[in-house]
């Protein structure tokens, strides 16, 4: 189990604001940005997205890390296949 | 190889138009293929004299106001930047039907906003249905 709060993060993509399935389109487009094995971090303030995004993570092959509550929004973990 | 997704579109109202907008985009997300057929209602929409002044629901007329109000509150994007979004980021094909197109006045494909890619008959519509893992009518 990797700690969350001591990740190596190679892009963070802000997608607060959003309704689905903006913060969803914002993760899709970012992930090219980084290389294989590297992890991206995705802000949300969208509750859909904590279910959506580990879904989505799990179809295309990503490794979906976890997430850590903020106030009043929250940081998803992607590390790219 | 990527999965494919066939729709019929035959609503035109906003509601309808931006809940098939939405899953458009998860089905971009997913690197889907899909094949977007604009039947009766939906053509009407699709047309350039009409794009842009879509705000009637088909389902709870009443709610309208509500409606409206609340996609401009969560910044919901307009019904046709979500179509647009999804055909940058997978393949998407929109095909008018060619009945609906002419029962609106809309005979060729100019008449239709930028996001149509052709006009086609029942056929095609059949085939992709036929040929997709995943087929919606809306």
């Amino acid at each position: 189990m990797e700690d969350l709060n001591n990740l190596k993060i190679a892009e963070t993509v802000d997608a607060r604001g959003t309704a689905c399935p903006g913060p969803l389109l914002v993760a899709k487009k970012s992930i090219v940005n980084i290389q294989s094995g590297e992890i991206m971090e995705v802000l949300s303030s969208d509750e859909g997205t904590k279910r959506d995004i580990p879904k989505w993570a799990e179809k295309k092959g990503h490794q979906f890390l976890g997430f850590v509550d903020d106030s009043g929004y929250f940081k998803i973990y992607i590390k790219k296949k | 190889m990527e999965k494919k997704m066939c729709m019929g579109l035959f609503s035109g109202s906003i509601d309808r138009l931006t809940a098939a907008g939405v899953i458009l985009s998860g089905a971009a997300a997913h690197d889907m293929e899909v094949d977007v057929f604009v039947l009766l209602m939906g053509a009407r929409s699709f047309m350039k004299v009409n794009a842009d002044n879509i705000d009637s629901l088909s389902e709870s007329p009443q709610l309208k106001e509500e409606f409206l109000d609340s996609l401009k509150k969560l910044n919901v994007k307009p019904w046709q930047e979500f179509f647009k979004e999804a055909k940058e980021l997978t393949k998407v094909r929109i095909h008018i039907c060619g009945l609906a197109g002419k029962i609106w006045g809309g005979e060729k494909l100019e008449d239709f906003i930028g996001l149509a890619d052709d006009i086609c008959g029942i056929a095609e519509y059949i085939t992709a249905a036929q040929e997709a893992d995943l087929h919606l009518f809306i």
